[in-house]
């Protein structure tokens, strides 16, 4: 196991600075949460104030000093990001939030990879590492990493300058004694434990991990108390280091907030280009596909205007699902957009199908997701046999969700040869209007054949019993008409066209 | 003057010529005429146009007097080879719903069938032609209905067909037979009692006025004395 901690010690000041004008941010600024200060930028820890101060202790020290209140929430949405970022390289992602504020400090949050998997396929430990990196500074945002064995490991040694050090270098993954020499030289206040513990360990002399090694562990035991040996053990790599996997979310729902709403649909086109390639990269990740794409413009005071999109089938790129919607989205708003949201519903992973099939479908995929987009799912429809009765029930209208394999493999052979039928039949019998022994539909019509005697099913409600015959009009038109045997009317149900 | 072929025996699958694939198809040559058309399924009526069959890559157009006369069993055996050869076969705002066992029975393969019903001439017209040009689409037959197609529309879709290599069939009244049209074969049909009676129309390059009549296979051998 190869485990990449990325520690984010100023995740609360930076969530929160992004929003404020450029004249306040290089002022001295600090996060505070009961009254301490969390996190606090540079020109405020020059001029001495440092994480774990009281706040007014804090503000004695740099009058100019700017206090913003700590936003949990928000955190926890830039590391859900990050984490589902993160997802590209491995399964296994653990995103952990920071901890709670115990005796003037608190466990910053952090990112868990886990990368033996994903080394190869990436470029190697360098190029993984890079890629990290710049994400981290495009999204605004400083941490610092570390590579370990186990999760425990990669969290300490993350804190571990010396190992750091080597990784703003590194090509290759270290050997175990070079991970055992790290951990054997971190300082003990650098393990994940309480205050009371470390004093504890300082008390006895245990300045080092490796001077921990050389004791026995029942002694270790007794005197650390038996959850330490555990987190000992577990950071030693002697025992297995279980953490929470965390999976990306099978809903997608996004939203981009305008701050000066776009007067134009035009503008609304980078936005959106935007939400959809995120949402892409989520649905390869989850190796999924989307059925409906919902698009949504919120104008303000509880109005919007939505539309969905159907897919049918796995796009190939972002840019044709940016096409299927397009045409919609470029409809002039009535208002200023202030909020664009797009939602994806019942992703669903792929149908497995030959690659021949594929191929063959590819072309009719992408036909039919364009005429879905513009014309609407009820616009396409297919039609198949389903049984036997009457003729409207021998039939029936389907909905184009996906496509069949190669018709040339699955198509059944011809039913026998029966009476001819009509190839068009009307959506439902129009009467035919009579008078003495004459049948009339654009002119009078003259029975050519039958009867023919069709029954519908006795256990159906309404049980129908029919005579049909083939009909002509006065310009050779064949239709397929019919007498009710109970009701004694004639009705026009087909067109042999 | 045309002559009579019972529709029967001409679709007798040993009879017919066998099935070439759009794409595949090299255009051979019969007593000097290039014959690069897709085979109708009746050799009386490959006989008559100037491919050999419906023309590749284009729009014919076809204009029936009136509706039950047979005009759409006319396209059945090329729509059935089309389907079984995996090809996607689209109908564009038909006048009715297929009926799914009359189609089988014809050997069409109702998975390759779809039905498409847009909303409004604007949408009719992009929906065949974005199909037409998809590449992907072997046959496509719409029908006109009630909406306006100028010429200028016919030509794009014309243009679109040849693009796509599909083949286009578009069904338009019978009164539009005297209106100007950018389509590769332009065919008048009619009713002649058990008959349909096919007429070649002009179009440039092509001779007009040629007549056929096909025996209409839904039509009873033998008619019944007046049932009431």
């Amino acid at each position: 196991m190869l485990w990449l901690c990325i520690q984010l010690p100023t995740l609360p000041l930076e969530v929160l600075t992004r929003t404020l004008k450029a004249g306040k941010q290089t002022g001295a600024l600090g996060v505070v949460e009961q009254q301490r200060i969390v996190a606090r930028n540079r020109p405020a820890a020059e001029r001495g104030v440092a994480v774990g101060l009281s706040s007014a202790t804090a503000r004695a020290r740099n009058r100019g000093l700017h206090l913003l209140q700590r936003d949990r929430a928000q955190e926890q949405q830039q590391l859900a990001q990050l984490a589902r970022w993160s997802y590209r390289f491995t399964p296994l992602v653990s995103a952990q939030a920071a901890g709670p504020i115990r005796d003037g400090d608190s466990r910053p949050a952090c990112l868990l990879l886990e990368l033996s998997g994903s080394l190869k396929t990436n470029g190697g430990l360098r190029a993984l590492l890079d890629q990290v990196q710049q994400t981290l500074a495009q999204m605004s945002l400083s941490g610092f990493m570390g590579l370990g064995q186990s999760p425990s490991a990669a969290r300490l040694l993350s804190q571990l300058p010396a190992h750091r050090r080597w990784l703003a270098q590194a090509h290759t993954v270290p050997s175990p004694q070079q991970w055992q020499q790290w951990i054997g030289t971190a300082p003990s206040k650098l393990l994940d434990c309480d205050h009371h513990t470390i004093t504890q360990l300082y008390a006895c002399g245990i300045r080092q991990v490796r001077q921990l090694r050389t004791m026995p562990l029942s002694e270790v035991t007794s005197r650390f108390g038996r959850s330490f040996v555990e987190y000992f053990t577990r950071l030693n790599g002697s025992r297995q280091d279980p953490v929470s996997s965390d999976h990306p979310p099978a809903q997608y729902p996004t939203a981009l907030y305008f701050r000066r709403p776009p007067e134009h649909s035009e503008p609304l086109q980078f936005p959106a280009n935007h939400l959809l390639r995120a949402l892409y990269q989520q649905l390869q990740r989850r190796q999924c596909y989307p059925r409906q794409l919902h698009w949504q413009r919120d104008f303000g005071r509880g109005r919007s205007h939505s539309y969905t999109g159907a897919v049918s089938r796995a796009p190939l790129a972002s840019q044709r699902l940016l096409a299927l919607t397009r045409r919609q989205r470029e409809q002039a708003a009535p208002e200023p957009v202030r909020t664009l949201r797009l939602t994806c519903s019942q992703p669903e992973p792929p149908a497995e199908e030959k690659p021949a099939e594929a191929l063959f479908n590819q072309g009719s995929q992408a036909l039919l997701n364009k005429l879905k987009a513009r014309l609407g799912h009820q616009a396409l429809s297919t039609i198949a046999l389903t049984g036997s009765g009457l003729p409207e029930q021998t039939w029936q209208r389907a909905g184009i969700s996906s496509l069949p394999g190669n018709g040339a493999q699955k198509c059944p052979p011809p039913p026998p040869c029966h009476p001819p039928r009509p190839n068009w039949l009307l959506p439902r019998p129009s009467p035919l209007p009579h008078r003495g022994h004459k049948l009339f539909y654009r002119g009078e019509l003259q029975l050519l054949q039958g009867p023919e005697k069709i029954d519908g099913y006795w256990w159906q409600h309404g049980h129908h019993s029919r005579d049909y015959y083939m009909a002509r009009d006065k310009d050779g038109g064949l239709y397929w008409v019919f007498q009710d045997l109970t009701s004694r009317a004639w009705f026009l149900q087909g067109i042999f066209s | 003057m045309g002559s009579t072929i019972n529709l029967q025996q001409d679709r007798d699958p040993d009879k017919r010529p066998e099935y070439r694939r759009i794409d595949t198809a090299s255009p051979p040559t019969a007593g000097g005429r290039e014959c690069s058309g897709i085979p109708t399924g009746y050799a009386s009526l490959d006989a008559l146009l100037p491919q050999r069959g419906w023309p590749r890559g284009a729009s014919t157009e076809l204009l029936p007097k009136g509706a039950g006369i047979g005009e759409f069993s006319l396209l059945l055996p090329t729509l059935a080879r089309l389907t079984r050869c995996g090809g996607q076969v689209l109908l564009v705002n038909p006048p009715w719903a297929p009926f799914a066992p009359a189609l089988a029975r014809s050997g069409i393969a109702l998975d390759k069938l779809w039905l498409v019903h847009p909303r409004g001439p604007q949408n009719t017209r992009w929906a065949i032609e974005q199909s037409l040009c998809s590449g992907s689409c072997a046959a496509l037959v719409s029908w006109q209905g009630h909406h306006t197609f100028t010429n200028k529309h016919l030509q794009r879709l014309q243009l679109a067909a040849q693009r796509g290599n599909c083949l286009h069939f578009h069904f338009r009244p019978h009164t539009e037979s005297l209106s100007p049209s950018p389509a590769s074969l332009r065919l008048q049909l009619h009713s002649n009692g058990a008959q349909l009676v096919l007429e070649r129309l002009q179009q440039p390059g092509g001779a007009s006025g040629r007549r056929l009549s096909l025996a209409r296979a839904a039509y009873p051998a033998h008619c019944a004395q007046p049932l009431h």
